[in-house]
């Protein structure tokens, strides 16, 4: 398939890393990655606080940045800035363009899940990994079952990572609450963002686990941040950083 | 409520979060709530559809407001009820306060209302001289240690057994250092029977009113609302105008989800319905606006007039958990308080106070958007030039900055650069809240887009 990657500004200038092993592991499994100019922020820290005004040129700068782009899908490895420019574009644009974006975004773990999956791993990862179940992912973009919510449980997340070999999938205590980012409530509102980083930074260790992994690196920012403060024997990954290092 | 800086959730919040092992207890305690509710509901396998159905009723009783409440109204004439409408809380009050009077009441028991605490009633009727006793345990622990509830279901939550204790002693005279639940509860009952043999009527709030019966609901454990409604000749009942559901069967559906959500309990101990004054009594109900016909206006806050008050969205929410109950600057704490009560906070924090993770929306039983809810009220203060936290200063700067990439570009790399050459510790100060309590992030030597022109150019 012929993919454009959607590159949020905190991937692009804070974690490239995670950039560099979507478009590898993308292109590992045989499809034609590009990177359209002009993407910036999707307008989340705006309208978070209510700022719609102020969110307008921003969103509408990194619409047009895949407007007319030629690809069979937009893929983007970072669940709440995937879910805010969904809902973003759609509010300030309502054109038939707008709609064909709309149509062609895609979180990355929803994308290899629903869309191509990923036939074989070529490597086994002998690891415990503890599993990073993000608000917006979980409940938004319907990545898996909330644990609020009762009756048959899915979980895409789980799924694209169980079927690497010798993985052991774990999940913390409380394991889908929120970790306190919520963009700019980590700063509005420290003590409390803090507290919630901290214990959720702890239930990661304490499930025994190499690494925590993730699908959102604003979270995973924010845990890594609370994990080194408390100097915790866990390290961060992004799912891409996974499945790149196994494919 | 003053507009001082010291009533704004992040102040308060970090003032409550500074005894960690506090918040640690605290949270406990209600997310053992969460895990009951948890195991309630997963008992059931039709839950969902319950939360559907709930969620229905409920919007259609609250598009079809005025029809109900009329039906509602006619039913209780019938059946001998007296029925009011207060347009706000003075109103309300005012009412009360009239009916009591008339029947020469000194003393009056109180229960599950957290009506009367949005109304500000018991000072008012206090300034009058009459003496209003809340029966509930819990809400008797906060009426004695004079604080508002800080939960709407467990309004004593934040309080330890020792500090309840100490208060009974001082209070009751219970022995010092006791802290036994089973000796204070039993101490508390001794007390409260008296005030029920004493008191010349009985209020509660309403949980449900049945248009098609003309009657009233009332969910209680310890049955004190059937003591207090049962003992004197006059009985009061408060409600807002969303409690009204159409018939029995509707009724039954929240009655059904109320407890499970609440505290994991099948059901209520006691719900007893209400449908007419004892032989030679009164019964008055007092059908309350305040607000909400205005919220009614807009589709989206409207939404949020279907919650039943069962209290599990405070149970679920990590925010709430964390910063207790009286850090949101309204009697209604957590994401159900914010959204009916963002309007009139002064301080336009609580609507900050909240990472929308969206728990709370998938834990309620009548499917309130809460979410939803507290992000659109975000853009009716910002749109009212309302904002906190020097938003209003610095959201037009951050707008246009990460609209322009160059900006954009320069000042990250400038950013990186930053974080890569100078020492933490010069950092932190700069870095405000974030560095506070987290490392500051590992700095990369290049943005993506560089990589990619690099690499893939
Ligand atoms: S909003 Fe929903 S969960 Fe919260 S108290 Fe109301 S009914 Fe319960």
């Amino acid at each position: 398939m012929k993919i454009a990657l959607f590159i949020p500004c905190l991937v692009n200038q804070m974690v490239p890393e995670v950039g560099i092993a979507t478009l590898e592991l993308l292109e590992k499994l045989g499809h034609q990655v590009i990177l359209p100019s002009g993407q910036t922020c999707c307008g989340q820290p705006m309208t978070n606080s209510g700022c719609f005004n102020e969110a307008k040129k921003t969103t509408l700068k990194l619409l047009n940045a895949f407007k007319g782009v030629e690809c069979d899908a937009i893929v983007c490895p970072a669940a709440s800035c995937l879910v805010a420019a969904k809902e973003n574009f759609h509010e300030f644009d309502d054109s038939p363009e707008a709609q064909a974006v709309i149509a062609k975004l895609y979180e990355l773990t929803e994308f290899l899940h629903d869309v191509a999956p990923i036939p074989a791993f070529s490597k086994s990862f002998p690891h415990k990994i503890s599993l990073q179940m993000s608000c917006h992912g979980i409940r938004m973009l319907d990545l898996a079952t909330p644990s609020e919510q009762m009756g048959p449980r899915k979980n895409k997340f789980e799924a694209v990572l169980a079927a690497i070999p010798e993985i052991e999938i774990v999940y913390p205590d409380k394991l889908d609450e929120c970790c306190g980012f919520g963009g700019t409530f980590a700063v509005d509102e420290g003590a409390v963002s803090a507290k919630m980083g901290k214990d959720k930074a702890q239930a990661h260790a304490a499930t025994g686990a190499k690494y925590a992994v993730g699908f959102d690196p604003s979270c995973l920012l924010h845990i890594d941040g609370m994990v080194r403060r408390q100097k915790l024997p866990i390290e961060t990954r992004h799912i891409a950083q996974i499945l790149n290092a196994v494919l | 409520m003053s507009t001082s800086k010291s009533n704004v959730h992040a102040h308060k919040a970090e003032i409550f979060c500074k005894d960690e092992s506090r918040v640690d207890w605290h949270s406990k305690a209600l997310w053992t709530l969460r895990e009951k509710r948890d195991r309630a509901a997963g008992s059931i396998p039709e839950w969902e559809q319950l939360r559907q159905i709930g969620s229905e009723m409920k919007l259609h009783t609250l598009t079809h407001l005025t029809e109900y409440l009329e039906e509602f109204e006619q039913n209780c004439i019938k059946n001998n009820i007296k029925v009011h409408w207060a347009k706000d809380g003075a109103e309300h009050n005012r009412i009360v306060h009239e009916i009591l009077a008339k029947h020469h009441v000194k003393k009056v028991v109180k229960s599950k209302s957290m009506l009367t605490e949005e109304c500000h009633m018991n000072p008012y009727l206090e300034e009058r001289g009459i003496e209003v006793i809340d029966t509930d345990l819990g809400e008797r622990i906060i009426q004695l240690a004079e604080m508002p509830p800080s939960h709407i279901v467990v309004p004593a939550i934040h309080m330890k057994k020792e500090e309840v204790g100490d208060l009974f002693h001082e209070k009751l005279g219970t022995n010092a250092g006791a802290s036994d639940p089973l000796y204070l509860t039993r101490a508390a009952r001794q007390h409260l029977r008296e005030k029920f043999l004493s008191a010349d009527a009985a209020m509660t709030g309403v949980n449900m009113a049945i248009a098609d019966q003309g009657a009233v609901v009332v969910c209680t454990n310890e049955g004190n609302a059937d003591m207090g409604a049962n003992l004197p000749k006059l009985q009061l009942h408060s409600m807002g105008i969303d409690k009204v559901v159409p018939n029995l069967e509707s009724a039954a559906v929240i009655l059904r989800t109320l407890a499970r959500n609440a505290t994991g309990q099948p059901i209520t101990t006691y719900s007893s319905f209400y449908r007419g004054p004892q032989d030679g009594g009164e019964m008055h109900v007092i059908i309350v606006d305040n607000g909400r016909t205005d919220m009614l206006k807009d589709k989206i806050l409207a939404e949020a007039l279907k919650c039943i008050r069962c209290g599990g969205c405070l149970n679920t929410c990590p925010v709430y958990r964390r910063s207790g109950g009286h850090s949101y600057n309204y009697t209604i704490p957590g994401p159900i308080g914010i959204a009916v009560g963002a309007q009139h906070d002064d301080t336009n924090s609580i609507a900050w106070a909240c990472t929308l993770c969206g728990s709370c929306s998938y834990v309620c039983p009548t499917k309130v958007p809460l979410d939803k809810i507290i992000h659109h009220h975000r853009r009716l203060k910002a749109e009212a030039g309302k904002l906190p936290y020097g938003k209003s200063n610095y959201m037009p700067l951050v707008g246009k900055f990460m609209a322009s990439e160059t900006a954009l570009n320069c000042s990250m790399g400038i950013a990186r650069m930053a974080l890569k050459i100078l020492p933490g510790s010069l950092l932190k100060p700069f870095s405000g809240a974030w560095g506070k309590y987290r490392e500051l992030p590992v700095a990369p030597n290049s943005s993506f887009e560089a990589w990619f022109k690099k690499n893939r150019g």
